[in-house]
């Protein structure tokens, strides 16, 4: 009877064994493969199908669905889906799919920097000869299509002959200093400048802090902080010729960063404000808490809102209080890039990968671009950059066409989300007080460099 | 009528052999054995397909560098994982920071817990009502709990500062600053599962029997006699189940961390379990986070054999 009660139990575990195995195994990639540059429109289905973005929450993601509704009026069989998740999910949700070889969706929506990653892991559709063949890339100002669209990343703000395209421009970004233009009638035009107007603002006005700007742990949100005051003061991230980052990262221009940072900045920040991000800049900007703010150009329609701002009824008398301007300068002026490129995931079918290089090749239009711009949105092409459809359409898109020629990007690895995390966690560190700045930036390029040489 | 002062017969009664009736043809070959198989089989299915599978699994994949995203297959690493892991500083930082979580959760869920049994078991009216309050906050989805209270511990956005501050206690950082944020994630936890240790305290101390106080009140013994020598030793070992149950739970928290702090700041509130996440979809390293999680189960398997040990002796106490 025992020997029976083994076999029956022996056979259960081979069959759940086998169950799992089938169920695990398998998926993969689609018939994406099969589709080319050549032939991409003549496999385009007339059967109705769903398109489907995948970005995370906010202002310019509600914008793609009304840019998906007017796609739809040109191939009415299609509906263009756009899924979102909060921001600290968004790396989450698209890399997960990617590791099941299986997605949801089939035009991820990735941070610049997320595209080594994608592609060293083989995720998403090589767009090379599309790119050569439907966009006409001297149309795009040529760091947006190394950005967002190239890897390896090209280090010199130009295009990379040799390197292939994985993503073409989508939604271009930088930070915009929004300050309170009663408070302060000039923009500051140098970064101590700057932190001078924002202390006599805060001495001047009781109840009000000086500055407002990220400094999260999440995200890449601390990071960019460092790195712009980093690069205004004449530092750099790593020499990726020598892959260094220790001894670069924590130069003399580094420490004086992290010094400002920590020292100069940070005391000017609003108690309890070591957590905060996009919305939570915003949220101090609506309630007249800060005289300067600091946030992504694509994230600031949240100022602008008179249901959410004690600054005005109207985006008008809002407009009367609120000014907005390109970020100071110091020993360099460079702005950190932000925005996303748009991308094929490699795990769909034929017909969506057909569907998603139709979308992009409409995408090239300057009248589609410039109807995104209208939505809200940032193109990257230079003639709708500087066209008064974008220009008018927000009073802070000015800043961006301002800033476009000095942006500048930090690494696009595979090993970003391990990079980024270090330093976010440790610049949040620094300004919450949990580690003295310098030790913070020390251990931020030791542990950075571990990371880089594959020993952690 | 039998006369019940009869003597007894030296007979016994007469026994008759119980026979079970013949099966139906149609269902001869269910035995009763075959019948118990059958019923418990999609409960082991289960068991074996999202709990013993996928810990076999984990434990390969623990001894590889194999990693879910890569493109490359994986190689062999034997104990080189668990080396990494157990050698790392990080590691041992995150230990401390979760069994300090951990203790100071369950020491305070298990006396504001038995606290609130033991005054709802003395009502009479309302117990049931008030029991069902109780449980509210452990309905909650934690991931909700962790929103709303990251709102409401804002120190600019949030209200228990503005009521702080209008009292004039100050303003403290409870998300922001080192320690608090510790203290915070303690509160919080302690918000959602006292009910937890509450509702099974209440179920300890409604089962006492009556008997026990009724003789102690003849003795004149005082409440806190009663309280000692009676309740106590009854509730105590049923409170040691509930506090396994959340010292386990408290062990891999994870999702409050997520929510309310993010791990900040700084990364001073990042238990084990928020680092074998970061280990497992930052970078994927998927071989390395198996053997972290490996670890963890054998930890919390060695410390409740310990556990379970204890309990069996006061039971047999």
């Amino acid at each position: 009877m025992k020997g029976k009660l083994t076999r029956a139990w022996a056979a259960a575990v081979v069959a759940a064994a086998s169950v799992a195995v089938a169920a695990c195994g398998g998926g993969g990639g689609g018939g994406g493969g099969a589709v080319t540059a050549a032939n991409f429109q003549s496999q385009l289905t007339k059967k109705p199908i769903t398109l489907t973005f995948q970005w995370f929450e906010w202002p310019p993601a509600e914008a793609l669905k009304k840019l998906g509704a007017l796609y739809s009026k040109t191939r009415p069989n299609v509906t263009v889906k756009v899924q979102t998740v909060p921001i600290a999910n968004w790396h989450d949700a698209i890399f997960t799919q990617f590791a099941a070889r299986k997605t949801n969706f089939d035009i991820p929506i990735l941070d610049s920097q997320y595209i080594g990653e994608a592609v060293t892991d083989g995720a998403v559709y090589d767009m090379t000869d599309f790119v050569k063949k439907d966009v006409d890339r001297s149309a795009y100002y040529p760091y947006f299509f190394a950005a967002y669209g190239q890897y390896p990343q090209s280090q010199t703000g130009e295009l990379d002959p040799n390197a292939h395209y994985y993503g073409v421009p989508f939604d271009g970004d930088t930070w915009v200093m929004i300050y309170r233009k009663d408070l302060i009638p000039t923009p500051p035009k140098t970064w101590p400048e700057m932190i001078q107007a924002a202390q006599k603002c805060q001495q001047d006005n009781p109840g009000m802090s000086g500055l407002a700007f990220h400094t999260s742990g999440a995200s890449d949100a601390a990071a960019e902080t460092f790195n712009t005051v980093d690069w205004i003061y004449g530092g750099e991230l790593w020499n990726p010729q020598a892959k260094k980052i220790e001894g670069v990262l924590n130069s003399p221009q580094g420490k004086q960063a992290m010094d400002v940072i920590a020292n100069q900045m940070t005391p000017l920040l609003p108690k309890g404000a070591g957590n905060w991000f996009i919305d939570e800049v915003n949220a101090a900007i609506n309630q007249g808490k800060v005289c300067i703010g600091f946030n992504w150009i694509g994230g600031t329609a949240g100022v602008m809102d008179p249901k959410a701002s004690t600054l005005g009824k109207t985006p008008a008398e809002i407009e009367q209080k609120l000014g907005f301007a390109a970020l100071p300068t110091y020993k360099t002026n460079a702005v950190p890039l932000g925005g996303m490129g748009m991308h094929i995931s490699k795990y769909i079918d034929a017909a969506h990968t057909a569907e998603a290089l139709n979308f992009m090749k409409w995408f090239q239009q300057p009248s589609v671009q410039t109807e995104w711009a209208k939505l809200g949105g940032v193109p990257g092409r230079k003639d709708v950059l500087n066209s008064p459809a974008f220009l008018d359409a927000t009073p802070y898109n000015t800043v961006f066409q301002q800033s476009v020629s000095r942006v500048k990007d930090f690494w696009n690895l595979p090993q970003y989300t391990k990079l980024v995390n270090i330093e976010s966690t440790n610049v949040n560190a620094a300004i919450t007080g949990t580690e003295k700045p310098l030790d913070a930036l020390n251990k931020m390029a030791s542990d950075q460099q571990a990371v880089l040489d594959g020993t952690q | 009528m039998t006369d019940t002062l009869q003597t007894p017969t030296s007979q016994a009664p007469e026994s008759r052999k119980l026979v079970t009736p013949p099966a139906a043809a149609r269902y001869r070959f269910l035995t009763d054995k075959w019948l118990g198989r059958g019923f418990i089989a999609p409960a082991m299915a289960l068991i074996l397909l999202l709990s013993i599978f996928p810990l076999v699994w984990a434990l390969y994949l623990s001894f590889t560098n194999y990693s879910a995203t890569a493109d490359v297959g994986s190689k062999w690493v034997g104990f080189n994982n668990y080396k990494d892991i157990l050698t790392s500083g990080s590691t041992w930082t995150h230990a401390q920071l979760t069994v300090m979580f951990g203790v100071g959760a369950v020491v305070l869920e298990t006396v504001l817990g038995f606290a609130l049994a033991f005054l709802i078991s003395r009502r009479r009216r309302g117990r049931g009502a008030l029991t069902t309050i109780f449980l509210v906050p452990m309905m909650l989805s934690p991931v909700v709990v962790g929103l709303f209270w990251r709102f409401m511990l804002d120190v600019q956005f949030g209200v228990i500062d503005s009521f702080l501050h209008s009292l004039g206690l100050g303003q403290p950082q409870w998300l922001t600053q080192k320690n608090l944020a510790l203290v915070s994630l303690i509160m919080v936890d302690t918000w959602q599962w006292t009910p937890f240790i509450m509702l099974i305290a209440l179920a300890g101390l409604t089962a006492v029997p009556k008997y026990l106080y009724e003789a102690a009140e003849i003795d004149r013994a005082s409440e806190w006699f009663k309280f000692r020598r009676i309740t106590l030793p009854l509730v105590w070992p049923l409170l040691l189940v509930a506090i396994l149950f959340r010292a386990i739970e408290a062990f891999r928290l994870f999702d409050l961390v997520y929510i309310l702090t993010g791990g900040g700041p700084g990364g001073t509130s990042e238990t084990l379990s928020y680092d074998v996440y970061k280990k497992a979809f930052y970078g994927f390293e998927t071989g390395k986070a198996s053997a972290y999680g490996i670890l963890m189960v054998i930890v919390v398997t060695i410390a409740t054999q310990f556990y379970l040990r204890y309990l069996n002796k006061i039971k047999e106490r």
